[in-house]
């Protein structure tokens, strides 16, 4: 029954959204029939999601997606976060979020209607499509044909908190990008001269832009605990293709406060808007169709893939003819000084962008290698570290001035307090290296993070009167999430330089000594939980004689799929984690390999600062 | 500034980023990519010993021997050619004899293929496109694997 409302619900979802784009043709919808259909579009399609979660939540065997990822004996919260555990529900979860956000557009106030108009039908549209898409490919409403009393279970793998929250929030990270896109084409269309549309802008690519940084964290915590998937970033085809969108909306963020007073940017900021969309999409066919090899990858099909690159041709094909036949008329050249916050705003830009392509470069030269030559090979992580983060340095390195250039002149407020500032520091660090194991991408890592935060917290005591209100916090906001990645620089820095990584060989009571703390080995047990058996060892972490923490590593046996998963155990402390795994056994002898990995939890914590820096910006104005 | 100097300036800038980019992949790609092998293709072929590799295949059945908890050897085969794997770690939860690997490490001579990295299928309707196809064309593959 409830597949039935679901499938139901979709295609009448398209079917208003399909007669809103004809009659727009023909007749001038007035406002309130406008927004009806709107509503009632979005309405319908949220109640499809919602129809193929309780599906999952009462375990309806009869729906055979159902029947193929979920299992009555599972945990209610994956029940519910099964619902996009697979192919088929991830993509509804994607239109019901481009849904949500074209509602909330259909509410926002204060500009010309006309734009709004042709905002939401071209998100319309881009509904139409995607729904197409799952009505043809990837139905998630399917009757199973034999009636059945039990599920095949989700993937073991997938049974973890992160489930329930990584990919939403990631979703809503590209999905956004849609209404940013949406209206870049609509001020094209439109002709749009006044410029209200660009503080609208402003405020959805920076909800896309901190949705997207939220869920590219949760997924890299995810994979830094989960074994198997290379830690918190791995360089791995699905990783790229979302960063690839986060530095290009990175750009836009930043084009657009520098949009204020210049025309000329308008042109970029409109190529930015079809780009990040584009990304987005383009990454979504890369994961989905399976042509890339990649550890993150659970489902591959050579028709969905062809169906959504052709979606993907037609948006961006779209996109960029619009933006081609009706490109915007610049008049009033930009304020350029030697260095003033445009050129260096500028110079980031093309900085960005080329590390986009860089990493794009490199994410789809296999499928061009095998195109032409029938070689298969694959581009790891060397190759990204050492392309990518040599062109990034310059972008540092100028972010940790920018805020305080002016507009207008070539001025540089307390200049000699920076240079200052910056040569004490890379005099500490260079000295603190030298007594212990120096590296140089270590060095230049951590100076450029600590002068980073250091240079913002001048700039916050130097640039304001300080009365603490709301109003203090925003204007300082930029500083806020540029101190965000001093510290996350930091956090990588360390943990992937400084890392070190002890194999051993023990028996049930062992002690062993890593890096000055004491550990032992307790003891090893075996418990049954709701859906699986769990294997753990108990290690002991001893501090001056005194039992300081007791972490959990082992395996867990999932009876239904027949599976097992490794379940690593960490112990967290503010400037390392000590990362347990339990290997094989013989003759009650145990391989347990041991991490330390320094300042892992600063990754984290300037992602956080990031995050919420974001979230003070979408509140301003 | 004129408009037409500022493009200008625009121009070159951009130009001489992308010329560092350029040089910067050009000479970073040779080292870095790995090239993907079948065990039937490296019979035929002479690898550098200190060229890294992948090598996909499945475990061959009744190959696969502990020597102590945490070093392995194994056989990868396509079921024409197989060679020898020696490997010192943890092995991904999904590995198993009969099922499909990706290994990637150094041949420390002809015969003896030395792993630092074993990667195996991530659940049971997923195997990885390149070792598909692959396998596909040497006629070893089994839908039901």
């Amino acid at each position: 029954m409830s597949s039935l409302i679901g499938f139901a619900s979709l295609v009448l979802a398209i079917l208003f959204n399909a007669y809103l784009i004809f009659s727009n043709f023909f007749i001038k919808n007035n406002g309130k029939v406008f927004n009806l259909f709107i509503r009632t579009s979005s309405v319908l399609t949220i109640i499809s999601f919602f129809s193929l979660m309780f599906a999952y939540v009462v375990s309806d065997f009869s729906n055979f997606n159902v029947f193929q990822n979920s299992h009555s004996e599972k945990p209610l919260i994956y029940k519910i976060s099964g619902t996009w555990g697979n192919h088929e529900g991830s993509m509804l979860l994607w239109v019901s979020i481009l849904s949500i956000y074209g509602l909330l557009f259909s509410f926002t106030k204060n500009i010309d209607l006309k734009f709004k108009q042709e905002t939401l039908l071209i998100q319309s549209s881009i509904h139409i499509l995607f729904g197409l898409f799952i009505i043809f490919t990837s139905n998630p409403f399917l009757i199973n044909s034999v009636i059945v009393e039990e599920g095949l279970g989700l993937n073991p793998i997938l049974q973890d908190p992160g489930l329930a929250v990584h990919p939403p929030i990631l979703y809503a990270g590209y999905v956004g990008y849609s209404i940013v896109f949406s209206q870049a084409i609509a001020s094209l269309l439109n002709h749009n001269k006044n410029k209200d549309w660009i503080s609208v802008a402003k405020k959805w690519s920076l909800i896309s832009w901190t949705f997207l940084t939220a869920g590219i964290a949760l997924g890299s915590y995810w994979a830094y605990y989960e074994l198997g998937w290379g830690g918190w970033w791995f360089w791995d085809p699905v990783e790229n293709i979302s960063l690839m969108p986060w530095i290009a909306g990175l750009a836009l963020v930043h084009s657009l406060l520098m949009a204020k007073g210049e025309q000329l940017l308008k042109k970029w900021i409109i190529f930015l808007s079809i780009l990040c969309f584009s990304l987005s999409i383009f990454g979504t066919f890369l994961v989905r169709s399976g042509i890339l090899t990649s550890v993150h990858s659970f489902a591959s099909d050579a028709s969905r893939g062809l169906f959504i690159l052709l979606i993907f041709f037609i948006i961006t094909g779209f996109g960029f003819l619009i933006f081609l036949l009706k490109t915007p008329e610049s008049s009033k050249p930009i304020n350029f000084l030697f260095i003033n916050k445009a050129s260096a705003l500028v110079i980031n830009n093309i900085l960005m962008i080329i590390a986009t392509l860089t990493i794009l470069l490199g994410t789809i030269y296999p499928i061009i290698v095998e195109v032409l030559t029938n070689d298969r090979i694959s581009v790891g992580g060397p190759y990204f570290n050492s392309t990518v983060i040599p062109i990034m340095i310059p972008g540092f390195l100028l972010m940790s001035i920018a805020p305080i250039l002016s507009w207008q002149t070539n001025k540089v407020r307390n200049a000699r307090l920076y240079v200052l500032g910056f040569v004490v520091i890379s005099f500490i660090v260079l000295i603190q290296s030298y007594f212990s194991t120096f590296n140089t991408w270590g060095v230049l890592g951590l100076i450029l993070g600590i002068w980073i935060i250091l240079a913002s917290c001048i700039s916050i005591i130097s640039s304001s009167k300080i009365n603490y209100d709301f109003k203090l916090l925003q204007k300082i906001n930029p500083y806020i999430a540029h101190i965000g990645v001093g510290v996350a620089i930091i956090g990588i820095t360390c943990s992937s330089v400084f890392k070190n990584e002890y194999e051993l060989n023990i028996n049930e009571g062992d002690k062993f000594q890593i890096e000055n703390t004491m550990i032992s080995l307790e003891k090893i047990e075996m418990t049954n939980e709701i859906n699986f058996q769990a294997l753990r060892a108990n290690f002991l972490i001893e501090k001056n004689k005194k039992i300081v923490a007791r972490i959990k590593a082992g395996k867990n046996y999932y009876p239904v799929s027949k599976m097992i998963t490794t379940e690593a155990g960490i112990f967290h402390q503010w400037y390392r984690d000590i990362y347990f795994i339990v290997g094989d056994q013989k003759d009650n002898n145990w391989f347990v390999k041991v991490y330390i990995n320094p300042f892992v939890s600063f990754i984290w914590v300037g992602v956080l600062i990031m995050v919420l820096s974001g979230f003070i910006g979408i509140s301003k104005r | 500034m004129s408009l037409r100097y500022q493009r200008l300036l625009l121009i070159i800038l951009s130009l001489f980023f992308v010329l560092g980019a350029t040089l910067l992949i050009l000479f970073n790609t040779k080292e870095n990519i790995s090239y993907f092998y079948t065990p039937s293709e490296l019979s035929s072929l002479n690898i550098n010993l200190d060229k890294k590799i992948r090598i996909g295949g499945f475990v061959e059945k009744n190959s696969f021997n502990k020597v102590s908890a945490g070093d392995f050897n194994f056989k990868i085969t396509d079921d024409i050619n197989s060679i020898y794997v020696n490997y010192k770690g943890i092995l991904p939860d999904l590995f198993r004899e009969g099922q499909g690997a990706v290994i990637e490490g150094y041949f420390q001579n002809k015969e003896i293929f030395n792993a630092t990295t074993v990667f195996a299928k991530h659940d049971e309707n997923y195997m990885p496109a390149s070792i598909k196809s692959k396998l596909e064309n040497s006629g070893y593959w089994n839908k039901n694997y």
